[in-house]
């Protein structure tokens, strides 16, 4: 079953000329990786923004589970339906790994008792230790930070994994790492995995590759 | 809670913004403490000053109008044909008003003992004699009694005070003709309850044909209690015998009215219920008979004088408030829209996260309650030392204004200030500015704190909010990213 879908999607950032996505059309299911590949500035955050609902398409709708998200409230669909791996990793960098997580955990309402243990235990999965748990953001390395964003997205267990360049400030054994827990994340538990991304080693993973090509949404294959 | 959490661990994420909001916070809350204090203490003061001088009604002869009809070479024609003095039943007219809270009537009369000495009526000697030609002059000495010891009617403030008490077996005059007397004059006269005493009293009238005449009056009456006595026996240096209050035999009003008519000095303390009345009260007054020659008034130059330090103090230390909320409020405002700008970021991460817009405004809003409340609590330690030393200084700057002002009033021949000598009225003493006002932190003042500090906290934390709800977080992230 589709748990997210676009239909005919537009979208034009306020002052300027051109739409940066076009009737965009797209169906994604659970349990799968797709990625989402083009050049820079090709559309390729926009779209996944617009899945997240940070923001709302100028033209056509996005759909979660059948239900266009004009018609839900957008907080409450990202604190519970999505995670987000940024690709600046956006977390709070004067809080700790921990403390970030905890707090991702009562925004989003998340009824687990021990939240502290249960952030622990989400970090240890994406490989970081207690020490390092209990860290400033802004003293851990680039990898240390993506792993604790990761774990951030997870720490809601949402249907929706959006990864938005998640490789691109590690080094190869951190990618082949990250690559592994989003590619367990689909195949594991269920998820629909929604990657964008430039490179190939990231591609590789996927079971669909769509790609953007001025404004407009291309499926590319199955891998 | 978890907003109340993460409040609590931004402010401590955020040290070097919160401490300099905290002291902005902390200046405005502590002058705020201070002047309120001050505020506070010295509007119980006003009030009480102001029911205390405003509401005790003075009827006193009004002098301008006196002297711009008396001959000056005939006094006493131009009193009888100007004058209509209040009668004993006036003052008792007077005092049946609605107008009134109270009213205190006393009337005394100077009597000698028929069969009963007076304490210290052996000074009297040579003193009494003198008096009596000096008052007599042609008239018989013999038919005039001459007063050595004093009757007074509902006169019972010392035993309110506790300077004087009922000896064990008495009991308080009630009826007519009853009395009681000191300690003292009982022993000297073997008297006690149930006793009976006659007492003289003599006036001496001025005919229609202007000649002397002695009118004599003599009551007896029922001693029901006898009192021991701690006032001071004599206020003057002249110790005669009517002069000594081991001499003062307490009765009831009525006796004195009853008895002795308008033979008798009334002393009449009515009480408004509100200053405001006065003119309703002279209104009625003057219905009732009182002479257009009286003047119905209120201290109020006594007031001014007393109070006007302390108003002075109030006046500056609210202004000096209010000027400190204006600018700590503006200057809170603006580094709190310099604070939301810098913490952007992390709003739109918080946002991105699906934290509603109003749990971010909470959040932001309960870190600067924070904050202020515990400002508060400092402002409170530091504002209960300094108030009062604060307030002593700025009083005796308005001390000193004040008596610059009188100064001047004295010579440019403004107005004396006092009551002084009013025909026949007793010299009041001048009355004393208020030196010292003791300032402490009251419940009023904590309350009203405490909503001035919320008031605060929530203005500061307006302009954080309305800022953030302009926010989108995907733009807030972009631009960062």
């Amino acid at each position: 079953m589709d748990i997210v879908s676009l239909e005919n999607v537009s979208y034009q950032y306020e002052g300027t000329k051109k739409p940066v996505l076009k009737g965009v059309n797209a169906r994604f299911s659970c349990s799968r990786i797709y990625t989402i590949v083009g050049k820079s500035e090709a559309g390729k955050s926009t779209l996944l923004s617009l899945i997240a609902g940070l923001d709302v398409c100028t033209e056509g709708d996005v759909f979660y589970k059948g239900t266009s998200l004009k018609k839900i409230d957008r907080d409450d669909y990202r604190a519970k339906n999505i995670g987000v791996i940024f690709q600046g990793f956006n977390l709070l960098t004067n809080a700790t790994g921990i403390e970030n997580i905890v707090l991702s955990m009562w925004i989003s309402g998340n009824r687990e008792k021990n939240k502290k243990e249960y952030a622990y235990a989400l970090l240890e999965k994406v490989g970081i230790d207690r020490e390092t748990a209990n860290r400033k953001v802004l003293k851990m390395s680039g990898g240390e930070q993506q792993r604790v964003c990761i774990a951030r997205a997870l720490s809601n267990n949402p249907g929706i994994m959006l990864a938005d360049e998640p490789t691109a400030n590690l080094d190869s054994d951190n990618e082949t790492a990250v690559l592994n827990i989003l590619a367990s994340l689909a195949r594991d538990e269920g998820k629909c995995v929604i990657i964008a991304t430039h490179s190939q080693k990231v591609a590789s993973i996927a079971d669909e590759i769509w790609g953007i090509n001025d404004g407009r949404l291309l499926f590319v294959k199955h891998s | 809670m978890y907003i109340f959490v993460n409040a609590i661990k931004n402010i401590g994420r955020n040290k070097g913004r919160n401490i300099l909001m905290g002291v902005i916070i902390l200046i405005t809350i502590t002058v705020s403490i201070i002047s309120l204090c001050i505020n506070n203490t010295t509007n119980s003061i006003i009030d009480d000053y102001k029911s205390r001088f405003g509401s005790e009604v003075t009827i006193a002869p009004d002098m301008t109008k006196v002297t711009r009809v008396m001959n000056i070479n005939d006094v006493l024609s131009a009193r009888k044909t100007t004058f209509k003095a209040i009668t004993p039943q006036q003052y008792l007219d007077f005092a049946r008003s609605e107008y009134l809270k109270e009213a205190v009537i006393t009337a005394s009369a100077g009597v000698a003992g028929d069969g009963i000495k007076a304490v210290d009526e052996d000074n009297n000697q040579g003193v009494i004699g003198r008096a009596i030609d000096s008052i007599t002059g042609s008239l018989s000495g013999d038919d005039y009694a001459m007063p050595t010891m004093t009757l007074i009617g509902n006169q019972w403030d010392e035993f309110n005070k506790g300077y004087r008490k009922l000896a064990e077996g008495g009991k308080m005059p009630e009826n007519d003709n009853e009395c009681i007397i000191s300690k003292e004059l009982a022993d000297l006269n073997n008297l006690k309850v149930g006793d009976k005493i006659k007492l003289k009293s003599s006036v001496i009238r001025i005919s229609d044909n202007n000649e002397q005449e002695i009118k004599n009056n003599t009551v007896e009456l029922t001693i029901t209690g006898i009192f021991f006595d701690a006032t001071e026996e004599y206020s003057t240096q002249v110790k005669i015998s009517s002069l000594n209050r081991r001499n003062e035999i307490l009765t009831t009003i009525d006796t004195m009215f009853n008895n002795f008519g308008s033979l008798i000095g009334v002393n009449a303390k009515y009480y408004l219920k509100n200053p405001s009345m006065l003119e309703d009260f002279e209104a009625e007054l003057r219905a009732k008979g009182l002479d257009e020659y009286y003047l119905v008034s209120t201290d109020e130059a006594g007031y001014q004088k007393v109070v006007g330090p302390v108003e002075g103090l109030k006046k500056g230390s609210l202004t000096f408030m209010i000027v400190v909320l204006i600018f700590g409020s503006i200057i809170l405002m603006v580094l709190s829209s310099i604070a939301v700008r810098e913490r952007k970021y992390e709003i739109g991460v918080l946002r991105a996260m699906g934290m509603k817009k109003k749990k971010v405004a909470l959040g932001l809003w309960l870190e600067m309650l924070i904050i202020t409340a515990l400002c508060l609590a400092i402002g409170f330690g530091i504002g209960s030392v300094v108030a009062q030393p604060v307030s002593d200084t700025l009083l005796a700057g308005q001390i000193e204004n004040a008596k610059m002002a009188a100064n001047q009033g004295i010579l440019q021949g403004g107005p004396m200030v006092g009551s002084g000598v009013l025909l026949g009225r007793p010299i009041e003493k001048e009355p004393v500015p208020l030196e010292q006002v003791d300032v402490s932190v009251g419940m009023d003042t904590i309350i009203e704190m405490a909503v001035i500090a919320l008031a605060l906290a929530s203005l500061a934390s307006l302009t954080a909010i309305t800022k953030i709800t302009k926010y989108e977080p995907i733009k807030i992230l972009m631009e960062r990213n």
